[in-house]
């Protein structure tokens, strides 16, 4: 509760600054402008969820460092959000909103997910720049607000790998009716400021990592289609995978008498360096929309320059049917990785050992292979209050794991996840 | 066992209210009658009102205002528009806004304030009971019988 005062008084505090700076008048007439033009609202999910296989932690996407057991917890699903609009004339606004969540240092600090200046130059062009959401795929932009979406948390077969939330930049957004339908293209530009938990307690700085893409969207009667692409091109920040493979030899009795640690695995294998590598995310989505009928359906694939991570492709189907303030939905999702090939063989007595123990134990890390069968029901219970109810059955091989933290050798690609969560807007 | 009863209570209401809420209002879409703007398709209703594409035919930036949400004629509109609930119609204008791409339409306070707003502003536009029109608006839309 302080802690929402807090923010309240922080997003009055920036529109009053911006007030002044925009609006140089008396103090009264101040107070009555920053009422008619800053509005506060917010949004929250308070979630409970538990498995029944200790042997892997379900995640709702890999920005989380640890999942769910058979215990019940609350950390995967809940979340609050602040969001201060000003505005500041017919076609410019200013948007800032904080988000705290279960974070990557499994702290629940709070953080600025969008801090941006919207300007409408035209009914057909828009422009924003600043703190942005990431939109690598449909509806990904908005995956956090629960009370948004007809769903606990969007599939994680698809959404999972997501680990970049927002960026620093710029996005543009035009817009043309043809007849009665409509086509919209957006194009985003951008960097990173993330870290993102990469092994255990082990992170990853994003930091500097270049983002860009766009999409085309069509919209006719209750259709709606989205070709989208999005690229990474990482920092000089490597991926932590010297501290794991080393971890991994000294702890091993054998291989730690063969390979003499500390080694620089991405010097000595180069093709498996983040450092300036670029993944590749590609989608095709369409959404049907039509009274009580919604049926979302989504096509991915991810590439990664780098052999660190294997390549994948996903999809999903999710199906809902609105009956009074009740609407049940049932989903199917499928995410499935391809081996990477690792063809440098270090020149060292150990080199094919190394080799042998990246393609057996590292580059399988990031594998998967699982499908999800989803059963739930939202019930709109009052004005902007929404209580799920949902059921997954996860069905993988027990190599499908990358979607999952903290896997041991009990893991048999298979959980059940129950999940109930209360979702707000205010 | 009271509170259970009062639960089946609840959702069976919830079940059956919507088709026990008898409406005889006509709802129209109306803009200024000096707007220049004859007629719009249900589609471009629904582009402007769900926030997709705010532009009228004359080219200017449509401002579409919303009647005060325990308005009848609110849920009405929205039913016939895209035949959606207004809990829905909430769910929809979260994901829009929490996600910086656009604002709902204006809220009004009143039927008064709305006629006001469609009258006095460039682009306006609203929806009203066909017995509210004067001759200062022009009826750009109405729903199939």
């Amino acid at each position: 509760m302080l802690k929402t005062r807090g923010y309240l008084r922080i997003g009055r505090l920036l529109g009053i600054c911006a007030g002044l700076l925009i609006h140089p008048a008396s103090h009264a007439e101040e107070a009555s402008w920053i009422d008619d033009h800053l509005v506060i609202k917010g949004f929250g999910t308070l979630g409970l969820a538990r498995s029944d296989n200790d042997a892997a932690e379900y995640v709702r996407d890999l920005s989380q460092p640890r999942g769910l057991t058979t215990n019940w917890s609350s950390k995967v699903d809940s979340l609050l959000g602040l969001q201060a609009n000003l505005k500041l004339g017919e076609q410019t606004e200013g948007v800032l909103q904080l988000i705290s969540r279960y974070r990557y240092d499994s702290s629940y600090r709070p953080e600025i997910s969008w801090a941006f200046l919207r300007h409408d130059f035209t009914p057909d062009f828009q422009m924003r720049v600043g703190r942005l959401g990431t939109e690598f795929y449909m509806l990904a932009d908005s995956r956090l607000i629960g009370y948004a979406n007809l769903t606990v948390r969007p599939p994680p077969d698809f959404y999972g790998p997501l680990i970049f939330s927002y960026f620093d930049g710029i996005d543009a957004t035009a817009s043309m009716g043809i007849g009665n339908d409509l086509l919209r293209a957006k194009l985003f530009l951008g960097k990173s400021p993330e870290t993102t938990p990469f092994y255990g307690p082990i992170t990853w700085d994003l930091d500097g990592s270049r983002l860009f893409g766009g999409h085309l969207d069509y919209f006719t009667g209750p259709w709606q289609f989205r070709l989208a692409h999005a690229e990474v091109r990482f920092s000089s920040h490597e991926a932590p995978l010297n501290a794991l493979i080393n971890q991994f030899i000294v702890t091993d009795p054998f291989l730690s008498t063969l390979i003499p640690v500390p080694i620089n695995l991405t010097t000595l294998i180069p093709e498996l360096s983040m450092v300036r590598k670029t993944s590749k995310f590609d989608s095709f989505g369409v959404v049907y929309d039509k009274g009580p009928l919604q049926v979302q359906m989504m096509l991915g694939r991810i590439r990664h320059e780098s052999e660190s991570y294997e390549d994948s492709r996903a999809g999903f189907i999710t199906a809902a049917y609105r009956v009074g303030k009740f609407t049940p939905y049932i989903g199917y999702s499928k995410a499935k990785s391809k081996a990477s090939n690792i063809s440098t063989i270090p020149a060292t007595a150990w080199g094919p050992l190394l080799v042998q123990i990246v393609s057996s134990e590292l580059t399988p890390s990031t594998h998967m292979d699982q499908h999800t069968y989803t059963f739930g029901a939202r019930w709109d219970f009052r004005q902007n209050w929404a209580l799920k109810v949902q059921y997954d059955n996860v069905r993988g091989s027990q190599r499908s794991n990358i979607l999952f933290r903290g896997t041991d050798n009990q893991w048999n690609g298979r959980l059940k996840v129950l999940s109930v969560s209360l979702d707000f807007a205010f | 066992m009271r509170a259970v009863i009062r639960l089946i209570f609840l959702i069976t209401a919830s079940l059956l209210g919507p088709s026990l809420n008898v409406a005889r209002a006509e709802v129209v879409v109306v803009v200024d009658a000096a707007s220049g703007i004859e007629r719009l398709t249900q589609d471009q209703v629904i582009n402007i009102y769900l926030g997709r594409h705010r532009k009228l035919p004359t080219g200017i930036a449509a401002l579409p205002v919303d009647l005060p949400p325990l308005d009848k004629l609110r849920a009405e509109f929205y039913r016939k528009l895209v035949d959606k609930d207004l809990s829905e119609i909430n769910a929809y204008w979260a994901r829009l806004y929490f996600s910086g791409k656009t604002t709902p339409p204006m809220q009004a306070n009143s039927t008064a304030e709305v006629l006001r707003h469609v009258t006095g502003k460039a682009g306006g536009i609203a929806y009203l009971d066909k017995s509210q029109i004067d001759p200062r608006m022009r009826i750009v839309y109405s729903f199939p019988q």
